[in-house]
């Protein structure tokens, strides 16, 4: 048959010969590669010099394939010599996955588990890794919670597991376990960011990945289901982001320079009033405050435009990057060292991010038995950072102040509030606090790990690692003596403070493996202890003689702060696992997980977390032989418990707080107890399919999830009456384990790849990611309710309750304005105030007219309903690769659907009963007499309940971000070698180029106040993330 | 053979492994950097230092952000343009409002520390305290708590009775208690203070050993807790124990129990803190920590005069407090309590002289009382963190108790009447010989002007005199004609004023709240 099928061919059509050459993607030769003409059996393998021949017919679609790497499809369109570029394929089978504390074959992989291609992110202009796997992985939900360069992100692996705090996932880096939790509410619970000047909600925390070069990182590998993470036991229940740095390989030494630099700049801005619209509105409020009046305003539309404070504070920003690195070894060692670089100033004035990171990888084969290698990394990051999201913070004032005050004295000084009433509602002028005071937070960390492992006999291999992961963080902040406007800061104060966190842990891990006929087995028991300890020093001084030296102690106050923090956790495991495969065909994993944690109390503290999963590779079954439609056939499933500690130690037992009284040093009680408190846990189900189609063109892996969290630990008390609330002095609720909830969902990651039309490649990965969160249980009727901090109180929004979502949004349903006496006739009584005509305590012509819910005839606080919901339906990612010679072009779409945002800045720029205070121009449609069409309700005293927590101010959050989009051109091969280059790439990209959404407000990416999974969608003046315009190049010799 | 030879391999290598195993010691980790609740109280020493902290930080809110807002501003003594406070002088304050939370929350911050020890220390106190340390503390924390009751009771009427706050932190639902049930609750603890509290005579020299409340201090604020239930017999016998005791003296003045080194004026300067008249006062720090020392300054003072960015001359004495004041010049406590145009203070800032234009919210005045200057000059501390202390209860007021619990009729007119000129002939007054209980009122509203109390004293006359006497307060301005004219606002109070309303998050957390009072079971 064969034969004959040559034959026609042979004398069929015109024959031609095709030579080449296949590389990788770092130009290296690919020896053994597969070269066949589609459709026939025709095919060569390439020699060692990964060069190749071929006979084929004119119009032949040769197939260029290896092991790791996408297929690459070519029409020789009569061409004879076509050299071929293979591109690593991370999602394809048959790869070696890094998983806990091992690694295995992709293809007998039974958990969940998604990896990143680092490819597709490497020319991306973001500072950590965190920000990067946003969109790259399906069920990982990543938002970025303010553009402060270096702070924090919100990761969520399937849903948000706990209402807890920290809903972060646990980050091992080469084996170290890292917290992803910006707010260290397991260590010290003090924000590295925070705590002194500028203290408050709206301090940008920082993220605890900055410290990681991302050019550093060889794979990203998101451990999403319980049986994978149940290896990692306690730490797993918000999934396990394995990150792993790159190593040396053996061969040709290599040296690699790719630098970047980019322009920041601010996407848009708010429409606010200019001096004249502002000018006729405080004319208005002063009215109905019965103010004085203002006789520079008396004639508005002479006025001029006034200062726009949002150009002040926003400002194009510069950024750049340089890294070098070499990497290379002979068969037994192998080495990869590099350094980098970067600098980024923030769109916000006074903020910034600068980094330099050294790393060093080695590995050593000392015999045939004995291996051993280290990877550390020390990096030196500092931040200048400015005060967000927070109704103090930069933005908010530059929203809310006034444009009647100049930035700026006529001498230079700067301008502020004079008259006694302005100075009482003042509004801070941002600039001068921007330019003034300094925050700046120096982070030093070394983190590493070291490994020796010994073959002990043939498939027992016994390895022992010893790792660390230490920081020293320093604060300085100083505030000096200005002026502006009346307000005098006469005293300056400094505040220092000095913090080192130490981590180590210690493992020994001992693994057999065996292999007989069709059965191959890997078991693995390991014993693992852990310590991590925290000790800072605060101190701080004033009154320093000017503000050139504010060293400590050289002022006049000596005023220390409640001076140290410290303490220290500890953690033992021991842990088993056995992985057995049949044939490649069944793979069975189980697990187990044995942990005890100093963070209960005695009889407390061990858990135990087991795990079993499976697959079958149905295309592997001889039933299927015929069917050819779809290949590589995985179907896979899995149970697993997991737990969470995440708390801060002796969280169990009570404390006294030391404070500074007149009479000498005394004591209040810090928190309420609870010795009971043990661990949370979650149980998970997994079932998933992967399969490839169109001659694997086409991959897709599509999975379920069911996973039911309880026994939250959650500092709670059902009423401030019992505690003091947030009153200084007040003792904090007690951690208690309450509740359970459920998130179930579905993940879709689908790729394709193709060559589109002559010679232009596509491959493209669709991610998307959808969850349905649930409280199960909790306390009966009693609500969870999530307060923000706004400008005129702190206010309940979100509201988490038994059978609904958690963290909805709580309020009022607008029905309109009263705008005649008709909508007033028989409408129900708002909130007890009487219809009729006043400036304050009434309800009148022009006011929100809210809906009675519960229809008892009157509106009060038994009217308020579910009113928005910060869930999305689901959210994608949509990477799109394109190659035509030596260009390629990246697109990167991300976005998220049916979501809600609480635009709390929006309320505050809406109130239209402030003084002094900037706002919206709708504002200026207000009802009156002469307005009764208006779009926004009559201005009003401070006591107005127009300004309730309702739907008014909950908008749809939905949006499609053309997040990235890289245009790169890569020198041929021809110049590269009169030059002496291996390779060198230039290319530039536009992040954040442009968003689609109805989102009024700066940015509908808002993310989670600080990680707070309370207070998901809430904007409350969020540093709005820039658009950044690069221009890099990488270049390896 | 071989098979056996591997899982004995094994097994010798698991062994190994578990000699890494950790200690029990490995896990305990008391904490580091603070006390354990749990551990304390084992030395006088311990238990002594373990009230300190009830004297200010829970205090915080209350003082900085409401006492004077209704003790001043709603009663009409001073008036505002502030948006927010504003809502105080025409009787707008609504659920919303953040001081109706912040009042809440302060005080009953001060009710969890205080029943933290109360409910701890008898349980956990070392053996070898000696017994009356161990009651005194106690006392001094049920003095605490009885007077944050006191306030919570007079502001928001019916309120939830919390007596052990572990027990409470486990209910969904805290019923609130009826008003009579909260003045038994206080009274209890009072007479257990005066029972408890360590006895003594306040030092006229070394003032820092008068900074504790003592039994006498129970026994002060008792009779004034019996002069809210108009019970004068009770209220003149306690407040004629406490004068008869000699523990206090009227700082100044010519009476034979005064300090004749002391004055009015000097009542309210940082060096005199804990002078023999304080009964209770909040005892600020000098750390410069927000909420450790006292930022009335701050909300008091015009611009510049703290030498930080406060100052920020939230309220201007209103006219009607200015005209209440017999003679300007003759009563010192004018001086004392409100800036004049152009009035000079010599211990302010090395000598200050207020300004000819001062005009605070259109009153042609500012206000003195608790206004310090910089810290250099008066004691330390930083930008709303200032050490002077807040009086809650002094001994010119304990006269006025006195004073008035006589001529309602519960004890000697004679020797209230005495007490009560004690208290003028200080201020540079003459004598009333026969004063009425409209003479007391205005004596007080004068006497305790900005220590926020009038608002009380207006609302205890009863619910017809309270609505009327507010609703015809003067709260307007002067204009800025010459000579200055008033410009003439009044507002109408309502019953319903006169308590405030319970804060909308907490309404929306307790239902308890929104249900009829149950009575409080004084059983258990």
């Amino acid at each position: 048959m064969t034969m004959l099928f040559c034959c026609f061919t042979f004398y069929g059509l015109a024959q031609n010969q095709i030579s080449g050459v296949v590389r990788d993607e770092a130009g290296e030769p690919v020896p053994g590669a597969n070269i066949v003409e589609e459709g026939t059996s025709n095919g060569t393998i390439s020699d060692a010099n990964g060069r190749y021949s071929l006979l084929v017919q004119d119009d032949a679609t040769l197939v260029f394939s290896f092991i790791g790497y996408v297929n690459q499809i070519i029409k020789v369109g009569g061409r004879s010599v076509i050299d071929i570029t293979l591109a690593e394929n991370v999602e394809v089978l048959n790869e070696v996955v890094v998983i806990g504390y091992g690694t295995e074959m992709a293809e007998k992989i039974s958990g969940s588990v998604s990896l990143v291609d680092t490819k597709t992110i490497k020319d991306i202009p973001q500072v950590s890794i965190d920000q990067l796997i946003q969109g790259r992985a399906s069920g990982v939900m990543v938002t970025q919670n303010s553009g402060q360069p270096g702070s924090s992100v919100s990761v969520r692996i399937r849903g948000i597991n706990s209402i807890n705090g920290s809903s972060e996932p646990l980050y091992v880096i080469d084996g170290i376990p890292v917290s992803g939790d910006s707010r260290n509410l397991s260590s010290s619970g003090i924000s590295t960011a925070g705590a002194g000047i500028g203290e408050g909600s709206g301090a940008a925390d920082v993220s605890p990945l900055a410290a990681l070069n991302p050019n550093d990182i060889k794979s990203v590998v998101v451990l999403k289901d319980a049986s994978a993470t149940a290896i990692y036991g306690s730490r797993g229940s918000n999934g396990v982001v394995l990150i792993t740095t790159k190593k040396g390989q053996s061969g040709k030494a290599r040296l690699n320079y790719s630098t970047f630099f980019a322009l920041q700049r601010p996407t848009n801005a708010y429409n606010l009033m200019n001096l004249q619209e502002y000018a006729t509105l405080q004319n208005t409020i002063g009215e109905i405050y019965e103010l004085p009046t203002i006789a520079e305003f008396s004639q508005p539309q002479l006025l001029g435009t006034g200062t726009n404070w949002q150009q002040e504070i926003f400002d194009d920003a510069f950024m750049q990057n340089h890294q070098l690195s070499l990497s290379g070894g002979s068969e037994k060692h192998t080495y990869y060292i590099s350094g980098s670089f970067v600098d980024q100033e923030g769109t916000i004035l006074g903020s910034g991010f600068q980094r330099g990171t050294i790393r060093a990888n080695l590995n050593a084969d000392i015999n045939d038995r004995i291996r051993g290698g280290f990877s550390i990394g020390a990096t030196r990051s500092k931040e200048q950072i400015a005060l967000s999201n927070s109704p103090q913070g930069l933005i908010s004032l530059s929203l809310l102040n006034p444009p009647s005050i100049a930035v700026r004295n006529p001498d230079g000084s700067f301008a502020g509030p004079i008259t006694a009433e302005e100075i009482a509602f003042g509004i801070r002028n941002p600039i001068a606090e921007a330019s003034n005071i300094r925050n700046d937070l120096v982070r030093n960390r070394i983190l590493g790990n070291l490994f020796v492992e010994v073959d002990i006999i043939e498939g027992l291999t016994l390895r022992a690692e010893a790792g660390g992961d230490f920081a020293f963080n320093n604060t300085d902040q100083f505030q000096p003596t200005f002026s502006y406007g009346s307000i005098e800061r006469g005293t300056n104060v400094a505040i220092s403070r000095r913090e080192n966190t130490d981590f180590w842990i210690l493992k020994q891990l001992l693994t057999y493996t065996k292999a007989f006929d069709k059965h191959e087995m890997t078991l693995l028991v390991g014993h693992e202890a852990q310590e991590s300890s925290y000790n800072g020093i605060r101190a701080q001084d004033g009154n320093f003689i000017g503000n050139d030296f504010p060293i400590l102690g050289t002022g006049n106050d000596n005023d220390v702060l409640p001076p140290q923090y410290k303490g220290s956790n500890a953690l033992e495991s021991y842990l088993a696992r056995a992985i057995y495969s049949f044939d490649s065909r069944y793979n069975l994993t189980a697990s187990i997980r044995r942990d005890k944690s100093s963070k209960f109390a005695p009889g407390n503290r061990v858990g135990y977390f087991p795990s079993v999963s499976a697959s079958w590779r149905l295309s592997e079954e001889a039933f299927i032989g015929g069917f050819n439609a779809l290949q590589d056939i995985k179907v896979f499933g899995g149970y697993g418990v997991v737990g969470n500690q995440d708390i801060s130690n002796f969280a169990f037992g009570s404390t006294l707080r030391p404070v500074n009284t007149g009479i000498g040093t005394g004591f209040e009680f810090q928190n309420f107890s609870n010795e009971a408190l043990t661990w949370e846990s979650s149980t998970q189900v997994n079932a998933g399919v992967s399969f490839t189609a169109f001659k694997s063109k086409l991959s897709a892996t599509i999975e379920v999830y069911n996973k039911v969290s309880k026994d939250f630990l959650f500092q709670f008390a059902p009423n401030d009456a019992v505690t003091g609330g947030i009153s200084p002095g007040s003792v904090t609720p007690p951690w208690v384990n309450i509740g359970e909830m459920q998130n179930k969902g579905i993940d879709i990651t689908l790729g394709y790849s193709d060559e589109i039309a002559n010679r232009i490649t596509w491959n493209s990965t669709l991610t998307v990611s959808h969850y349905k969160n649930n409280v199960n249980r909790l306390l009966g009727d009693t609500p969870i309710l999530g307060q923000v901090e706004l400008l005129d109180a702190p206010k309940n929004i979100s509201f988490t309750r038994e059978g609904q979502a958690l963290g909805l949004f709580y309020g009022y349903v607008v029905e309109g304005l009263f705008r005649s006496l008709d909508d007033i006739q028989g409408a129900p009584i708002q909130f007890g105030r009487p219809f009729e005509n006043a400036l304050f305590g009434t309800t009148w012509l022009g006011d929100v007219k809210f809906k009675d819910i519960n229809g008892d005839g009157v509106v009060d606080g038994n009217d308020r309903t579910v009113i928005g919901n910060p869930h999305p339906d689901f959210t994608f990612g949509f990477q799109n690769s394109f190659s035509w010679k030596n260009f390629d072009l990246s697109i990167f779409l991300q976005g998220s659907y049916g979501n809600d945002i609480f635009n709390a800045v929006g309320r505050t720029l809406t109130a239209g009963n402030r003084t002094y205070t900037n706002q919206l121009p709708s504002v200026l449609d207000y009802w009156s007499v002469d307005n009764p069409n208006a779009s926004s309700p009559r201005l009003a005293r401070n006591d107005t309940q127009n300004i309730n927590i309702s739907d008014r101010y909950v908008e749809d959050g939905s949006y499609v971000r053309i997040q990235n989009v890289t245009f790169g051109y890569s020198l041929p091969s021809a110049i590269l070698e009169k030059l002496s280059v291996q390779r060198l790439k230039i290319y530039t990209s536009i992040q954040n180029l442009y968003t689609f959404t109805n989102y009024s407000g700066y940015d509908p990416e808002v993310g989670a106040i600080n990680q707070n999974v309370l207070l998901n969608g809430i904007d409350n003046g969020r540093y709005p993330i820039p658009r950044t315009f690069t221009l890099g190049l990488n270049v390896e010799f | 053979m071989k098979k056996q030879y591997k899982i004995r391999t094994f097994l010798l290598v698991l062994a190994l492994m578990t000699a890494f195993s950790c200690e029990e010691e490995f896990f305990d980790r008391p904490p580091e950097d603070s006390f354990n609740a749990a551990g304390f109280y084992q030395t006088t020493e311990e238990v002594e230092v373990a009230t300190r902290g009830l004297y200010l930080r829970p205090w915080f809110d209350f003082i900085s952000n409401t006492a004077w807002v209704i003790g001043e501003i709603a009663s009409g003594n001073a008036r505002t343009y502030d948006p927010r406070n504003a809502d105080f002088v025409n009787f707008a304050v609504n659920s919303n409002h953040q001081n109706v939370a912040r009042t809440w929350t302060s005080l009953y911050a001060v009710v969890a520390q205080s029943n933290a020890i109360i409910n701890t220390l008898p349980g956990s106190v070392g053996a070898q305290v000696p017994q009356e340390v161990v009651d005194n503390a106690i006392g001094e924390a049920r003095f605490m708590r009885a007077i944050a009751y006191f306030y919570l009771v007079r502001i928001y009427g019916s309120v939830p009775i919390i007596a052990n706050n572990t027990e409470a932190i486990q209910q969904l639902e805290l019923e609130r208690n009826p008003i009579d049930d909260v003045y038994r609750f206080i009274t209890l603890d009072l007479e257990f203070a005066i029972d408890n509290c360590f006895e003594k005579i306040r030092s006229t020299s070394n003032y820092i050993e008068n900074a504790h409340v003592t039994s006498g201090s129970a026994k002060a604020l008792l009779a004034k807790v019996y002069l809210y239930q108009e019970d004068y017999t009770m209220a003149y016998q306690l407040a004629d124990e406490v004068i008869s005791s000699g523990e206090f003296k009227l700082f100044g003045g010519d009476a034979e129990d005064g300090d004749p080194n002391g004055s009015y004026y000097g009542l309210f300067q940082t060096a005199n803190d804990n002078n023999p008249e304080s009964i209770f006062a909040i005892q600020w720090g000098t750390s410069g920590q927000f909420a450790e020392g006292n930022s009335l300054q701050s909300l008091f003072a015009q611009a510049g005069l703290t030498g930080f960015a406060d100052g920020w001359g939230a309220l201007g004495p209103s006219l009607d407090l200015q005209e209440a004041y017999e003679d300007n010049t003759q009563d010192v406590r004018f001086y004392a309590t409100i800036q004049a145009p152009g009035a000079f203070y010599p211990d302010i800032n090395g000598g200050y002289t207020t300004a000819a234009d001062i005009d605070l919210h259109d009153t042609k005045a500012g206000v003195k009382k608790y206004v310090i200057g910089t810290p250099d000059d008066d004691g330390g501390g930083a930008q709303q963190s200032y050490p002077n202390n807040t009086y809650i209860l002094r001994y010119g007021e304990l006269l006025l108790i006195h004073a008035e619990a006589a001529i309602m009729g519960g004890g000697s007119t004679a020797q209230g009447t005495t007490s009560f000129n004690k208290v003028r002939r200080r201020a540079g007054l003459n004598d009333i010989i026969n004063p009425t209980i409209d003479d007391i009122f205005e004596e007080r509203r004068i006497e305790l002007a900005f220590e926020f109390e009038f608002w009380y004293d207006v609302v205890r006359r009863g619910e017809a005199f309270a609505v009327d006497f507010l609703s015809n307060t003067e709260r307007g301005i002067f204009t800025d004609t010459d000579p200055p004219q008033v410009d003439s606002r009044k507002f109408a109070a309502t019953a319903d004023d006169l308590l405030y309303p319970y804060p909308t998050t907490e309404l929306q957390k307790n239902p308890g709240l929104s249900k009829e009072p149950v009575p409080y079971n004084f059983d258990n």
